[in-house]
């Protein structure tokens, strides 16, 4: 027994000794090496064709012209598209990262009745029947600016009988209140910084968040011989680029810019305007320098001095943002100056019955919101207004969760800006009327639809799909389809501005700076890699995100040093703001590019719904904003807020 | 004491020799032809049908794509080119006849007009095989899961555009050194045209019957996949930069 042991430990250690001079243990083990390349969970590369298709991209409030690149048609990155002027190769940091909300785990995958979710056909009977039992108590926020999508819905509110179309609050709105509104002008107000030779931007960050940023940063760049100043209550990065910075409190924007055309008109500038007398004489003698010094701070000879650079430039602009009246004060000042301000003509609409981009812009929500069935269209009024709306039944549409979609009754997926057919006509700030279309390149990810389409299986628009509408739309402005669908922009050029009225009577009384009753000014500002108030912060975004807005989850306000002085506060204070009806948290980060007694706080933080990148960081400063009205222009405004500081 | 003489009659190393030699021999001649399982091609594809007799070359199939990547094997819509069956017209007829779509015997036995007046091989057994790609694969809409020989890791970029440009005739000066890297008969007789046969089955473009693809039943991949030294032996060889990104991008 012992004998046979022996054996064959002797033969088993001859035959391992043997098998490792052998190939076989050293191969099993590469290949089991090679073999965990291989794991199911691993994921694969798709091969195929690599692409850059044209279409748009619906991420940030213009709207951007975009290629998006495909390998075996699977998107998988976003670049600016060469060939249109809205981007001239350009991306905005939201629409960069198209595809990764696209893919997101936050998208809606499917239609959402009051938690549960249903079929389309499920979703179509219900809102049928909510529609039909609330009249015309119809309502739509839409939170695309830009989009033929608004003619479906507003014909939708017609066939209803409702004018109750809204859109988020925004610049384009406060000019087509001041141009059509207060000043009988036509069409809308654009700005060729590119031809200006010094463009005065009286609060508008075209660099950052206002406007079509990326075709404004073309414009910048391509304007060697242009002078770009920056006017506003703090050294915002736009500002931080432009020739000069000029502190002017926001809510006290219009009176500067009618102290500008004091000089204006003291150089014997005229415009044929019917009210021109009226207006002379109402700047004369209630926006002098010194009145609009003691009123605004700003010195009167810091005015005269770029009075006269805007008086001797051959082609100036002033670019306004902000409220009604600073804008209205901006175009008359524009008219007087004559130089690089533009009316663009309105493109003609598919759909008869919809309403004008005017009509739609009307109706101001910040005065309420109160109906019995509401559409949100890609908004999110629940996050940026939750005071302000009230509906006995709401549907939003969208491709992500959010503050709207978490208290909506019915929530209704939309196709991702590459998954569906849309379009981009004139967005607001472009010195030309143009007009781009986005086709699908990518399928759809998720159970979604077209919004626009299912609200035509609603009412009988004459249009069965939004494709057609699309169709009919480039039709009706004359475009060629084919160099559409290849990414081309149809163009229009602006027109010299003409208005009936410099608004004398309203611009005197309007543009008197009102200011809340807190310690400090707050200027809530907006930064597209932050969020807007219709999208949250988009992955890959918060890496570019910095210390002066967030830090860990905690917001960051700025300050200068006087006015922490004044609020007993200093760098990395936590502080509790109270404005509004609400408060803010945040540390306190001081710069001095912030007007002394006012705080810097950035728009678009503190989502309490969304996915990692956005929820729970930093706190909602809409939350502290005050609603004002502006007196006599008819509409209500954010400038002017204040907030008490109160160290924690 | 019993038990040592015993041990020592049995031969004393002579079991140890036995198992070493034993394991050696089935370590080398046995054992490495385990790894591997042989694998067919979905369909009988004969190079020696298309290059020879329609006189097709290479790059009618395996082309660079506009982009400039290469688009390996091709697809229905390249085959279609030429195999006139009209998919939805195929699909149609069959429905006539009751048969299901997924039923690939029944359909090829019905003999269905829409599919064999559009065949374009004249022999049996070659129409057969042209018929199972046209039922199984081009008017099911579904691409032929072609097996590829020299597959490379997801990990692995690897550029034709490249290495279209290496000649053979010119690597045959050092295929001494080449000769662990690549097949020494490719540096054999009269350089091909094509270069392709420093990486895949020689000639194989005038193979009649395609050769089953020997994959690897650990790694799960083919025989003939390259290994990472092969790449970088070659790049050294060449003077070409073995940095990890040059592959590992």
């Amino acid at each position: 027994m012992s004998v046979a042991r022996r054996t064959f430990i002797q033969l088993g250690a001859g035959a391992t000794v043997g098998i490792l001079f052998t190939p076989t243990v050293w191969k099993a083990l590469d290949d089991v090496s090679i073999w965990t390349q291989n794991w199911p969970w691993i994921p694969k590369l798709k091969y195929g064709a690599v692409e850059a298709k044209p279409t748009v991209s619906k991420m940030c409030e213009s709207g951007c012209a975009v290629k998006v690149r495909t390998v075996a048609g699977e998107a998988f990155g976003t670049m600016g598209n060469v060939d249109n002027p809205l981007s001239g190769g350009g991306i905005c940091p939201l629409c960069a990262n198209g595809v990764q909300v696209k893919n997101s785990p936050n998208r809606i995958k499917a239609p959402m009745l009051d938690g549960q979710e249903i079929s389309w056909e499920k979703a179509q009977e219900v809102v049928a029947e909510k529609l039909a039992a609330a009249g015309s108590k119809v309502a739509v926020i839409s939170g695309d600016q830009t989009g033929t999508v608004n003619e479906v819905f507003s014909a939708l509110l017609n066939d209803k009988g409702s004018d109750a179309f809204y859109v988020m609050p925004c610049d384009m709105q406060a000019a087509d209140k001041a141009w059509t509104g207060l000043m009988g002008g036509a069409g809308q107000v654009g700005y060729d910084l590119e031809g200006a030779d010094l463009v005065l931007l009286a609060g508008a960050d075209a660099l950052e968040s206002w406007g079509p940023t990326v075709a404004n940063l073309k414009s910048f760049a391509a304007n060697e011989s242009g002078k770009f100043i920056f006017a506003g209550p703090m050294q915002t990065k736009t500002a931080s680029v432009t020739s000069k910075w000029v502190p002017v409190p926001a809510e006290g924007m219009a009176a500067f810019t009618l102290g500008l055309a004091y000089y204006v008109l003291q150089a014997g500038k005229t415009v044929g305007a019917a009210d021109f007398d009226l207006f002379r004489s109402m700047v004369m003698s209630e926006y002098s320098p010194a009145k609009v010094e003691a009123a605004t701070g700003v010195k009167a000879d810091q005015m005269a001095a770029l009075a006269k650079q805007l008086l001797t430039a051959s082609n100036p602009v002033v670019v306004p943002a902000g409220p009604v009246a600073a804008h209205g004060a901006a175009f008359a000042l524009n008219l007087l100056l004559g130089g690089a301000m533009k009316a663009l003509p309105e493109f003609a609409k598919a759909i008869p019955s919809a309403m004008s981009r005017s009509e739609m812009l009307r109706a101001d929500i910040l005065d309420g919101v109160n109906t019995d069935l509401l559409f949100v269209y890609e908004a999110n009024p629940a996050y940026a207004l939750p005071e302000k709306i009230k509906a006995g039944f709401t549907v939003a549409f969208d491709m992500v969760q959010t503050e709207t979609t978490a208290t909506a009754n019915l929530v209704l997926p939309s196709l991702h800006p590459y998954e569906r057919f849309d379009d981009l006509a004139s967005p607001y700030g472009l010195a030309a009327a143009t007009y781009s279309l986005g086709v699908p390149v990518s399928k759809p990810s998720v159970n979604a639809a077209n919004a626009a389409t299912f609200i035509l299986g609603l009412a009988d628009l004459g249009f069965e799909t939004f494709e057609e509408v699309l169709g009919a739309k480039v039709d009706a402005i004359g475009a060629d389809m084919d160099a559409l669908q290849g990414g081309e922009a149809f163009v229009v050029e602006g027109e010299t501005p003409v208005a009936a009225s410099l608004a004398a009577n309203v611009l005197g009384k309007a543009a008197v700076p009102v200011k809340g009753t807190g310690a400090v000014g707050l200027v809530p500002y907006t930064l597209l890699s932050v969020g807007t108030a219709n999208r949250a912060t988009t992955p890959n975004a918060p890496c570019t995100i910095s210390n002066n807005q967030l830090v860990g989850d905690h917001m960051v306000v700025m300050m200068g040093s006087a006015t922490a002085k004044q609020l007993g506060v200093s760098v990395g204070s936590m502080v509790k703001l109270s404005g509004g009806k609400g408060e803010c948290e945040a540390l306190v980060q001081i710069f001095e590019g912030v007007m002394p007694g006012v705080v810097a706080a950035p728009l678009g933080l503190g989502h309490t719904v969304g996915d990692e990148f956005s929820k729970g960081k930093g706190d909602n400063v809409y939350k502290i904003l005050t609603v004002s009205s502006e007196a006599a222009a008819g509409a209500s405004t954010w400038a002017g807020s204040t907030v008490n500081v109160a160290k924690i | 004491m019993e038990e040592r003489k015993t041990s020592k009659r049995c031969g004393g190393v002579f079991p140890f020799i036995i198992g070493f030699l034993a394991t050696c021999v089935l370590g080398w001649a046995v054992i490495p032809g385990l790894f591997f399982a042989e694998e067919e091609q979905p369909v009988w594809f004969s190079h020696a049908v298309h290059v020879d007799g329609q006189g097709m070359d290479c790059e009618s199939c395996h082309y660079f794509r506009d982009d400039g990547s290469y688009a390996g094997f091709p697809t229905n819509e390249v085959c279609a080119e030429c195999h006139a069956v009209d998919p939805e017209e195929a699909r149609e007829a069959i429905a006539e006849e009751g048969i299901d779509l997924n039923d690939y015997a029944a359909i090829m036995k019905a003999g269905i007009g829409a599919i064999e007046d559009n065949l374009a091989s004249s022999d049996e057994d070659k129409m057969q095989a042209e018929r199972e790609y046209v039922v199984k694969y081009l008017i099911q809409g579904k691409e032929v899961p072609w097996l590829n020989y020299q597959y490379q890791p997801d990990n692995v970029y690897f550029s034709h555009a490249s290495h279209k440009n290496l000649s053979i005739e010119e690597l045959a000066s050092m295929k001494k050194e080449l000769s662990d890297v690549v097949d020494p008969s490719v540096f054999e007789g009269e350089a091909p045209e094509q270069n392709c046969n420093l990486c895949h089955p020689k000639d194989i473009q005038t193979n009649d019957v395609p050769p089953a693809l020997q994959r690897n039943v650990l790694s799960g991949y083919s025989k003939t996949t390259m290994k990472m030294w092969k790449c970088e032996r070659c790049h050294a060889l060449k003077g070409q930069p073995n940095a990890c990104y040059t592959c590992h991008k």
